[in-house]
């Protein structure tokens, strides 16, 4: 493998396993200290019994997410030297909140997980709350750090080095709004989704109904209600790109010719070499439509650009199209899910079973969205700055490097996994309800 | 200004050898814990840093936020010469941080336990010994940017007797840490004795270890005992910190927990001002020369934002942690002995 191509996959690798833990992180608290403040003003058992059954599942995926996400913060500097050299100073404040954010939530961890007896109880909670809100705001920030690659701002660049650096400028640039909410929101859609088929697998199994169907309903509640809001949220977001990276957003639609009355491609397999898309559904104009609100306005297409500063087409579109396809589906279960939680039919097995089908779903869609965001930009780092080949480390080991997280990846993979499992396990036989 | 993210460098750097070195050396100890009471030091360990050691890590986090944005080009060199000892550090973490976790909250208590127990422990070991080899490369006069030789490049800016020793000295001075913070966090005169003993022992094996550390850097010709020699502030520290041993000595046989905590904290303090004396203003020696704060410093605006960043995250992070301690280790603090 080529050396930029081994950085590359090992960066893409520890993002992709990292945001998986984080995505957790940052939104599993709110369901925790959704069904604590139940117990609290109930003191319905089961609200008790869930919220501690979630903490210790928290527990195990916060750590991983922590000591991963240290490893990224590393890994930049590591793979990318040049790269960081020049955005450290740049984008070191979005860095800086993150990192007290994240502190913040350490500690409120250690408060609430150790914390029961030991406070006041809505202290207690508050604890519980604020690792939910920490988390949450790390989260933003550093979407604001990666949103600044895709929409440099805050500095000028003279003859190889940023200068007139602007921090805040920088926090707040072009895509720090649309990246955040779409991340934000997928984040809730995809750990709502992925709880409440596990909770849908025990509710068919019979083990411990009651309780598990409170927990369903909460963590569906969040990831429904985000899986209606998301779509809105994706068009905000592609509007933003079209206007700020139109090479990504050709990418991602497969859109070969600048055009007006733009054409949206559903499926199909881009052939890059003869740029068309092969077998693909066209839609004449949607695309404008949606890039612009106008179904004649004109959108760039890839020849607008120089060859060589294409992203990977195929991939791109490909991803892009699975994000969308299953963030539509979601949406669907998110509107039946309000829908029977108004007849009052839950319950049922077929949802059930859609439940538990379409539970890994989010966490798909998420790395697939995380691959057009890293993708589309390709071949820059800094988009129209830096090109990614000329921040990579001079370091030649990066096979050695490479091997060796990618076994500590895939052995933790399977520890938490393991861990999960066996927590499920022991959940149902204590807290079998006779 | 650089001087005063330096200033914050060199706190942050303190509480985590405290916090975050206490911690490691929980791991270390468990490997000692011979053939008495292995089960209960082990749940002392488990209860003692479960709260707090998330917390502990997160000054790791903040030295290198303040490296990355403050002092670029030292993350920078951090980054490509010394990528070998700074991947082993990280796999050491990963290791360490889920070993701990996966052994408190793995649901069914088997001989799983073990593996935990011993991969907490490897990277305790690991992780400590190879963050003082990063420490001690920074400063060694070896690091050689833009050579063509690989092994000029990345291997020999941190291989040799002096980083070794150094990173002993550091797993030994974090074991010391752990046990007098150990000896606090339980009120059973059996542990308190075995804690007791390991105390003094790693306290004599850190006095020797130092030594070893000015010796191999006279032997491999580095300047760093001599400028530490040179300079009046680390001698004076190393002065008072040997006077303090025989306090420390005392405390440890009374076991006065928290006057032994104080003494033990007050020495490292002085070990670590002695150490950053040695070479201020410098922060990181290649072999060409010496960079100090003020030159490897951001400009001036991004200065001004991250200690603005800093100050305002200290306020929100303070009062919180301050909080975290008190909830969990009030008592631990108020049992005179």
């Amino acid at each position: 493998m080529e050396h930029l191509l081994a950085a590359r996959t090992i960066m893409g690798l520890s993002l992709g396993f990292h945001i998986l833990f984080a995505a957790v992180g940052m939104t599993m608290p709110f369901f925790m200290a959704t069904s604590h403040f139940l117990y609290l003003r109930s003191g319905n058992k089961e609200d008790l019994i869930l919220t501690r059954m979630w903490s210790k599942g928290v527990a195990i995926l916060f750590a991983v997410g922590a000591v991963s996400g240290t490893v990224l913060s590393f890994e930049l500097g590591l793979l990318w030297p040049e790269f960081m050299k020049h955005a450290g100073p740049i984008i070191g404040m979005p860095f800086s909140w993150e990192g007290t954010a994240f502190f913040l939530e350490a500690i409120a961890l250690g408060l609430f997980l150790y914390g029961w007896d030991k406070m006041h109880k809505w202290v207690h909670w508050g604890s519980g709350l604020l690792v939910g809100l920490s988390g949450f705001a790390s989260g933003i920030f550093i979407l604001s750090a990666n949103s600044w690659m895709n929409s440099p701002s805050g500095f000028e660049w003279v003859n190889g080095q940023a200068v007139n650096i602007d921090p805040v400028k920088a926090m707040f640039n072009e895509a720090w709004l649309h990246q955040t909410l779409h991340m934000q929101l997928a984040a809730f859609q995809a750990v709502g989704f992925a709880v409440a088929g596990i909770h849908a697998l025990l509710l068919i199994r019979k083990h411990n109904i009651e309780l598990n169907l409170r927990a369903l309903k909460i963590s569906l509640f969040f990831g429904a209600f985000a899986s209606l809001l998301q779509p809105l949220s994706g068009h905000f977001a592609a509007q933003r790109v079209a206007e700020l990276q139109p090479a990504k957003l050709a990418a991602m639609e497969a859109h070969f010719k600048t055009q007006k009355n733009a054409p949206i491609i559903i499926g199909g397999i881009p052939n890059v070499s003869e740029e068309k898309v092969d077998y693909a559904i066209e839609i004449p104009g949607v695309l404008s439509f949606l890039a612009f609100n106008d179904f004649d306005a004109e959108v760039k297409g890839l020849d607008q650009f120089p060859k060589e500063e294409w992203p990977a087409v195929t991939v791109t579109h490909f991803a892009f199209q699975i994000m969308v396809g299953i963030g539509t589906l979601m949406a669907g279960i998110g509107t039946l899910f309000f829908y029977l939680v108004w007849k009052k039919k839950l319950n049922s097995n077929a949802f059930l079973r859609t439940l538990i089908l379409t539970s890994p779903l989010g966490f798909v869609a998420i790395e697939a969205g995380w691959i057009v965001t890293e993708l589309g930009r390709q071949p820059w780092i800094i988009y129209g700055v830096m090109k990614t080949k000329d921040a990579v480390t001079k370091f030649p080991d990066l096979y050695f490097h490479g091997i060796l997280f990618l076994s500590i990846y895939f052995i933790l993979s399977l520890a938490t996994a393991w861990l999960l499992y066996r927590q499920i396990k022991v959940a149902n036989k204590i807290w079998e309800i006779p | 200004m650089s001087e005063l993210l330096g200033v914050f460098l060199a706190i942050a750097l303190l509480l985590y050898i405290l916090f975050g070195g206490a911690d490691y050396g929980a791991g270390i100890l468990e490997i000692f814990k011979g053939k008495k009471l292995r089960e209960q030091q082990s749940e002392l360990i488990t209860k003692a840093i479960g709260p707090v050691w998330e917390a502990n890590h997160m000054w790791l986090i903040l030295m290198l936020v303040i490296l990355f944005v403050g002092f670029p080009s030292v993350y920078h060199s951090l980054s490509t010469s010394l990528h070998i000892p700074v991947i082993m550090v990280l796999a050491g973490v990963v290791m360490r941080g889920s070993a701990f976790t996966f052994r408190h909250y793995d649901a069914i208590k088997d001989s799983s336990q073990k593996v935990y127990s011993f991969f907490f422990s490897l990277s305790s070991v690991w992780t400590s010994v190879w963050l003082g080899i990063t420490a001690a490369s920074l400063h060694r006069g070896l690091i050689k940017e833009g050579s063509q030789v690989y092994f000029e490049q990345y291997v020999a800016p941190w291989f040799g007797l002096y980083p070794l020793a150094f990173g002993l000295f550091v797993s030994s001075l974090f074991t010391f840490l752990s046990s007098v913070f150990l000896i606090g966090e339980t009120q059973a005169p059996s542990l308190r004795s075995i804690f007791q003993r390991r105390a003094f022992y790693s306290n004599i094996s850190t006095v020797a270890l130092g030594a070893l550390v000015f010796l191999s850097a006279e032997l491999e010709g580095n300047h760093f005992a001599r400028s530490f020699f040179e300079s009046p502030a680390s001698l004076v520290s190393l002065t008072l910190a040997t006077v303090l041993l025989f306090a420390l000595w005392h405390f440890i046989k009374t076991g006065s927990n928290n006057r032994l905590r104080i003494v033990a904290v007050a020495q490292t303090s002085l070990i670590i001002i002695g150490w950053l004396s040695a070479f201020y203003p410098n922060l990181v020696v290649t072999s060409t020369r010496a960079y100090t704060f003020t030159e490897l410093a951001a400009p001036p605006a991004v200065l001004k934002q991250i200690l603005i960043a800093l100050i305002v995250g200290l306020i929100l992070i303070l009062p919180s942690l301050f909080y975290l301690f008190h909830v969990f280790k009030k008592e631990t603090f108020r049992r005179k002995n």
